[in-house]
């Protein structure tokens, strides 16, 4: 009898088909760049890297902070944090999590080399102590209320595995060992992320036996995909598609408004800007260092036409680096109006009545509809007199090239780009959008234009600094009018995030755009 | 050109020929296949619409100022918010897609042409020297011909793009690299063949310049089978053009050619806003198989296997 059951057990493991095993096809718009977490603070890396390792403090779908790694946290005084690790969360590899982990990563995120955009400005001016084995004390120079949303940013690694690990180590899945609910199995740039499931997660078990994340690039291919069943959930639904595809029986859509702003970077650190001529081709003195000039290129974009006919109405005017529903940001501006006679008139009050020749560089294929955005605004800027031409380069090529292209130095004149506010508060914006550029303090981190100005970067500071959240807020949204009265950037528009899954499948939106296994529950 | 050597027969389909001069019969012969004939039409047709484009189109479509993204993804017929009507519709930009085809066809036909052109130029003379000095130099010449035909032709092209940049004259390039081998493989081979007739001996034994043998005698006998050759390579050409700009590696995007042109409508082919593929999917169709039948013709007419 039992030898009967037994065989019946074996037999029906032999015959259980795949399908069984409880894996989810992710179909990805955007790749990551590495599985170093502290490699490339990108979006893309942030969420596929959220699968395997943990922070101290994470960040629900709706942008509210909950414990992670850190049970708990309280300030002893205004300048110190304590915070209480959890206890009986082991790594990938079943040695313990301890204050140790934590400390290690706080040396490692700002120093991995070659780092696109780094993790410096989480960890910057922060002094850190272990007390216990499961308790860390934070201190910095200045009360700093926002250590929680700093530290919902930085993935913790592990010491034993990480020390000495070079970003190609974690690519090769050697050092990408983590406490998250799965374990990376394998890492093929341009083609899989194969993960399997951390069965002794502290959370609890996680739902799916396996997780694949397929790359799909172009929108129509990935929502071809999810109809035809290769993958079961994707990200970014082309915007194009998606009132059709609300009728379509077989698949459920979930949308949610981005904690990021879509925006235009300037060239305002050169005196000749590289993509910058006169009308006739001869070179010019860098015409964006004029605040005119900006505004006029600002008054110029029709952020209504690009709304309702580049993003099909999925999206929302952008007046400063965050949309109103976010902390810290200031009711009182409202998005620059299309207005092409005043900015034609700026830029001959500023000495370009004839306009002049410019390339506007972008990524194809990182953000929804970037290359349509980048036509549509070459467009705009012709009508006024600024000829425009576009380049769009593959994301990864172009995110370098942005940021370090020309020795060290941001290489182009005019980029669009966007920004996700990884605090989920516009002090995560301001700082590294606007703030000046300084490696060592941390802030202006991904400030591809080099826009400086030290009263703003005082306010920042100062808002970094205040405990009273009303007042900080009040400062912030003064800081967001500073810098949109300087037009530091142009912001175009804050984007509304579409995932698709198969019917029985749903999904939570979550405003940092991240695309999560853990978002996806069977109904 | 010598293009038939030998003396031409009587006219056997019934129809008085008068008097026959090489030209007359090539024209006769090549009329037999109304297809030809109407393939041929339709050609003359598309180039001169893409020649005229500029001044029968409404807009160019290249031209910022003049694109509006407010006209995006008009349907065909529709009314353009500033007035003019859009009869085959408006892309994801805003162009007007009549005009954008026109333009682009220009792309895809100069591009065609001046690679076909340049690569044939190429080709030719590469051949003709393997041929005539024969050796290592021949050896040589053929084992590097070999070489780049045994590689995917848009492997090629797709490397050099990403060395070279964007532009059409780097498509031309890259489609000139891909292209000569085929002319001089040709070319070679034909040459061998006459070069052992009579005339180039007595050509030989007059003392003529290697040069004037080359070129003036062995080259024009050459030609039949070139043309023919040139004719499908230049439809190879356009649609390897079409196929790169599809891929996002060829024009500019404010400039697209043929291929860009479908690649954009098909984000929308999935919403049903077939038009911005269809149409320019229609035209590159339209002139590829002309040229093909054009071609198939040439060289049913240019063979002197099949003449009667």
């Amino acid at each position: 009898m039992r030898l009967a059951r037994r065989l019946l057990v074996a037999l029906a493991l032999a015959m259980a088909p795949p399908a069984f095993a409880e894996e989810l096809k992710i179909g990805l718009a955007a790749e990551p760049s590495a599985m170093d977490p502290h490699f490339h603070n990108l979006t893309p890396n942030s969420g596929m890297l959220s699968h395997v390792f943990e922070r101290l403090v994470e960040t629900a779908p709706d942008n509210k902070l909950v414990p992670g790694l850190a049970e708990s946290w309280r300030t002893l005084t205004d300048t110190v944090w304590e915070l209480k690790l959890r206890r009986n969360v082991k790594w990938h590899d079943g040695s313990p999590f301890t204050a140790d982990d934590v400390i290690f990563t706080f040396a490692r995120a700002p120093n991995v080399p070659n780092s696109p955009s780094s993790f410096a400005a989480a960890v910057k001016g922060k002094t850190i102590k272990k007390i216990d084995d499961h308790t860390i004390e934070i201190s910095t120079p200045a009360p700093h209320p926002l250590m929680p949303n700093d530290l919902s940013n930085l993935l913790i690694v592990s010491k034993k595995h990480g020390d000495g690990a070079k970003t190609e180590d974690y690519n090769s899945g050697k050092a990408a060992i983590g406490t998250g609910p799965y374990k990376l199995v394998r890492y093929v740039p341009g083609d899989r992320v194969e993960m399997a499931r951390n069965d002794a997660y502290w959370g609890g078990k996680p739902q799916w036996e396996k997780l694949l994340f397929k790359p799909i690039k172009t929108g129509p291919a990935r929502v071809a995909a999810l109809l035809a069943g290769d993958v079961d959930f994707i990200e970014d639904v082309p915007t194009a598609d998606i009132e059709r595809l609300k009728k379509e029986p077989k698949l459920a859509l979930s949308q949610g408004v981005s904690r990021r702003v879509i925006y235009f970077h300037m060239d305002q650190f050169r005196d000749d800007s590289p993509f910058i001529k006169g009308k006739d081709g001869s070179a010019i003195k860098n015409p964006l260092k004029d605040t005119r000039v900006r505004l006029a290129l600002s008054k110029g974009i029709n952020r209504d036409a690009i709304v309702s006919r580049v993003m099909e109405g999925v999206a929302i005017p952008a007046s400063q680096l965050l949309d109103h529903s976010f902390f810290g940001t200031s009711r009182k501006l409202q998005p620059v109006a299309y207005d092409p006679e005043g900015a034609k008139k700026l830029l001959a009050d500023a000495g370009y009545p004839d306009g002049f020749k410019m390339t506007l560089h972008g990524p194809n294929g990182r953000y929804t509809n970037d290359v349509k955005i980048a036509e549509a605004v070459a467009q705009m800027f012709t009508r006024i007199g600024v000829e425009t031409a576009i380049e769009s380069l593959p994301p990864s090529v172009f995110f370098s090239r942005a940021s370090i292209g020309a020795g060290g130095q941001p290489e182009f004149s005019f980029i669009l780009v966007g920004w996700g506010a990884d605090t989920g508060e516009t002090s995560g914006s301001l700082k590294p959008l606007v703030g000046t550029f300084d490696k060592e303090k941390g802030t202006g981190t991904a400030n591809r234009g080099r826009y400086s100005n030290p009263v703003l970067d005082k306010l920042i500071a100062e808002a970094q600094a205040t405990v009273d959240d009303a007042k900080r807020a009040e400062i912030l949204a003064r800081a967001s009018e500073m810098a949109m009265q300087d037009v530091a950037i142009i912001p175009s528009h804050y984007p509304v995030n579409t995932w698709g899954a198969r019917k029985g499948l749903k999904v939570q939106p979550r405003a940092d755009e991240y695309t999560l296994a853990m978002s996806v529950t069977k109904e | 050109m010598s293009l038939a050597t030998s003396p031409a027969p009587a006219a056997i389909d019934g129809k008085a020929v008068p008097i026959e001069t090489p030209l007359a019969r090539f024209v006769s012969d090549f009329c037999e296949s109304r297809v030809a004939v109407a393939a041929l039409a339709v050609l003359v047709l598309i180039v001169a619409l893409a020649v005229l484009a500029p001044w029968i189109t409404p807009q160019n479509p290249y031209d910022l100022a003049q694109v509006d993204v407010l006209d995006s993804r008009l349907a065909p017929g529709e009314k353009s918010f500033k007035g003019p009507t859009h009869w085959l519709g408006t892309d994801g930009a805003g162009r007007d897609l009549f005009s954008a085809i026109l333009y682009g066809l220009r792309i895809s036909l100069s591009v065609g042409v001046m690679s076909g052109l340049i690569a044939m130029a190429l080709g030719t003379s590469v051949g003709l020297i393997a041929a005539y000095a024969g050796g290592r130099l021949d050896t040589l010449i053929m084992r590097l011909v070999d070489l780049q035909l045994s590689f995917p032709a848009i492997l090629i092209a797709l490397m050099l793009i990403a060395m070279l940049g964007k532009g059409v004259d780097k498509i031309i390039v890259a489609l000139v690299a891909v292209q000569w081998a085929y002319y001089a493989r040709t070319v070679r081979g034909t040459a061998l063949v006459e070069q052992r007739k009579e005339y180039v001996e007595a050509a030989v034994c007059l003392g003529l310049s290697n040069s004037r043998i080359v070129f003036r005698h062995i080259l024009p006998n050459c030609m039949p089978p070139l043309i023919v050759l040139a004719t499908v390579q230049a439809a190879y050409a356009i649609a390897l053009e079409a196929t790169l700009s599809f891929l996002g590696v060829g024009l500019p995007q404010t400039e697209p050619s043929l291929g860009l042109l479908i690649s954009n409508g098909f984000e929308y082919m999935l919403s049903g806003k077939y038009w911005i593929s269809f149409f320019p999917g229609i035209a590159l169709l339209v002139t590829i198989v002309a040229i093909n039948l054009v071609g198939d013709q040439l060289r049913d007419v240019l063979n002197p296997r099949l003449r009667r």
